[in-house]
C-alpha cells in the first residue's frame, strides 16, 4: 500500500494530466456530436426525402459499427488520402461522428413525441417553420432528451478510453504507462476505474440538477 | 483539323509528363521530406520499458528514445528535433504503411513475414530471455539450476510457448506462469519460484533498478533481433538511416549508442575494434 501511495503521488501530474486530456476529448465530442445530432435529428424528422435518407444512412452505419472501428477508420483513413490527422483530432471526430448519430436519434424520437397539435398551432398563429423549431418545439424537446443525452455523455466518457488504441494520452493511456513504468497493475487500474467513477457521477448528479431546472412547474 | 487535334493531344501529353517530371523532382524522398519538414516523426512505444515509456516526469524514455535520438542527431545535427508517436505495439506496421510516422523504432523483432510488409533497418540490440535469480539465493547460476533439475520452480509471463521456452534452457524445471510482470517477479521475492525467466533487456533494466539484490544466472536463448522499420519502396531513406544505426554500432556515433546502453542495460556494450571494420 505505502509502495502504490508514493507511486501514485509521483505519477499525480501525469494522471492530471491524462484526466484532464480525457475531459476535453469528451466535452469536445459531446459538443459538437450535440450539434451535429440535433441537425440530424431535425433532419430526420422535418427532411425531404434525400435529407432524410443521408440523415438516416448516417445515423444506421455510425451506430452499428464498433466505436472501436470508428476511431482507428478516423485515424487511418484519410492518411490513405494524404491528409494526416493528429491522433487526438482523428479521435475527436470519430466520437464526434458516433456520439451525433446517437444524438440524433435521441432527438428525433423527442420531436416526434410532441403532439401534432403544437406545431399547427405555432404555424397557425404565423410563425415560420425556423420559429415553430427554435420557440415551440425544441423546448418542449429538451424535456425528454435530456436523460438519454445526459447518458449518453457518460457513454462519450468511456468511450474516450478507446482513444488510448491510436496513442491519444487520456487517462487510460497514461494509467497502462504509469503501470508499465511500476507494474501496480490492479492498484493502477482501480485508481482510474475510480477517477471515471468520479467523473460519470458528477455528470449524472449534474444532469439531473438540470432535469429539474427544466421540468414542468 | 484533325492534324491540329492530334498536335494538340501530343502537346497536353508533353505536359502532363514535364508535370510528372516536376511532381518527382519535388517529392524526391522521404530523406528530402524530414530534412524540410525539420523534425523526424518515430513511432514508439510508451508502456513498454526499458524500450520506451513514461518516465517519473512524465517524459518519454528509453533505449529507443534515445536510439532516435541519434538518428535525428544524424539528420539535423541536433538530438532534438524528434517528434514521437506513441502507439500500441499492433500499431506500429499499419502507422508506418500508411505513412503515420516516418520511420518506428519500438522493440520490434525481426522477422520474415514482417519485412514482406515493411523495411526493416539494420538490427540494433539483440533480445533473447535470461534467467533472473536472488543474490545470494539457492542457486549461484545457470549451471546449479540446470544440475538441480526438478527441483527447481521457474516463473515467467503468461504465453503460449512460456512453458516450452523455460524447458529449452531447463528441461526437467517446473513453470508457473503469471499474468502480469509484478507477480512474476513477487513470486521471485517471496521464494515461490528460484529464478524468472524474461526478456534480457527487462532483466537488466529491472538489475539496475534494484542494485545487489538480483544476479543474472548468465545464460541466454531464444535470438531476436530488433530493428526499427520504414516503408518499402524509399531506397535512400532506409539507406539513410541504416547509416546512422550502424555508425552508432561500430563507428563515430558509438559513445551515443554505449551512454544508451550503459543507461538501460546497466552494462557497457563491447567496443568495436579498430582495424577491420567488422
Amino acid at each position: 500500500m505505502d509502495e502504490f501511495l508514493t507511486e501514485a503521488w509521483d505519477a499525480r501530474d501525469v494522471i492530471v494530466g491524462g484526466l484532464l486530456q480525457t475531459l476535453s476529448i469528451s466535452a469536445l465530442s459531446i459538443l459538437l456530436g450535440t450539434a451535429l445530432g440535433t441537425a440530424v435529428g431535425v433532419g430526420l424528422v422535418y427532411g425531404g426525402l434525400p435529407l432524410r435518407l443521408v440523415a438516416r444512412a448516417y445515423a444506421d452505419v455510425m451506430r452499428g459499427t464498433p466505436v472501436l472501428v470508428l476511431v482507428l477508420a478516423a485515424f487511418y483513413m484519410p492518411s490513405v488520402l494524404g491528409l494526416h490527422l493528429q491522433p487526438f483530432s482523428a479521435g475527436v471526430l470519430a466520437l464526434t461522428l458516433f456520439c451525433g448519430a446517437h444524438i440524433g436519434e435521441i432527438v428525433r424520437g423527442a420531436l416526434q413525441a410532441i403532439p401534432r397539435g403544437q406545431s399547427e398551432a405555432a404555424k397557425a398563429v404565423g410563425l415560420t417553420f425556423y420559429g415553430v423549431l427554435l420557440h415551440v418545439l425544441l423546448p418542449q424537446a429538451l424535456r425528454s432528451l435530456l436523460p438519454p443525452w445526459i447518458n449518453t455523455c457518460v457513454e462519450m466518457v468511456k468511450a474516450s478510453t478507446l482513444l488510448s488504441v491510436i496513442g491519444v494520452g487520456e487517462l487510460l493511456l497514461r494509467t497502462q504507462e504509469i503501470i508499465g513504468r511500476n507494474f501496480l497493475t490492479l492498484q493502477f487500474y482501480l485508481l482510474a476505474g475510480a477517477v471515471y467513477l468520479v467523473v460519470n457521477f458528477a455528470i449524472e448528479r449534474a444532469g439531473k440538477a438540470l432535469e429539474r431546472r427544466v421540468a414542468f412547474r | 483539323m484533325r492534324g491540329a487535334s492530334k498536335t494538340l493531344s501530343t502537346m497536353a501529353g508533353a505536359f502532363a509528363l514535364s508535370l510528372s517530371f516536376i511532381a518527382s523532382a519535388q517529392a524526391d524522398g522521404k530523406l528530402q521530406e524530414v530534412l524540410s519538414r525539420g523534425r523526424l516523426i518515430v513511432g514508439t512505444g510508451s508502456t513498454n520499458p526499458p524500450w520506451g515509456f513514461q518516465d517519473k516526469s512524465g517524459k518519454l524514455a528509453g533505449f529507443d528514445i534515445d536510439l532516435a535520438r541519434i538518428i535525428a542527431k544524424g539528420l539535423f545535427n541536433d538530438p532534438s528535433k524528434v517528434e514521437f508517436v506513441t502507439q500500441s505495439s499492433d500499431a506500429r506496421i499499419p502507422n508506418i504503411t500508411t505513412g503515420q510516422v516516418d520511420m518506428t523504432c519500438q522493440a520490434m523483432t525481426v522477422t520474415a513475414p514482417r519485412a514482406q510488409q515493411v523495411a526493416f533497418t539494420v538490427p540494433y540490440y539483440r533480445e533473447g530471455v535470461g534467467l533472473l535469480l536472488k543474490k545470494g539465493g539457492k542457486y549461484a547460476d545457470y549451471a546449479a539450476l540446470k544440475a538441480a533439475g526438478s527441483a527447481v520452480t521457474v516463473s515467467v509471463l503468461q504465453n503460449v510457448y512460456a512453458e516450452e521456452m523455460v524447458h529449452q534452457a531447463l528441461p526437467d524445471a517446473k513453470v508457473d506462469q503469471f499474468d502480469n510482470v509484478g507477480l512474476m517477479y513477487q513470486a521471485l521475492n517471496s521464494g515461490r519460484s528460484d529464478a524468472a525467466a524474461t526478456d534480457a533487456s527487462s532483466l537488466r533494466w529491472f538489475m539496475k533498478q534494484n542494485p545487489d539484490k538480483y544476479a543474472d544466472a548468465g545464460y541466454g536463448w531464444n535470438p531476436q533481433n530488433y530493428s526499427c522499420a520504414v516503408k518499402q519502396g524509399d531506397a535512400d531513406w532506409l539507406r539513410f538511416v541504416d547509416t546512422a544505426i550502424e555508425q552508432a554500432l561500430t563507428g563515430v556515433d558509438f559513445g551515443d549508442y554505449g551512454t544508451a546502453y550503459e543507461t538501460w542495460f546497466g552494462v557497457t556494450p563491447p567496443a568495436p575494434a579498430i582495424g577491420f571494420p567488422r
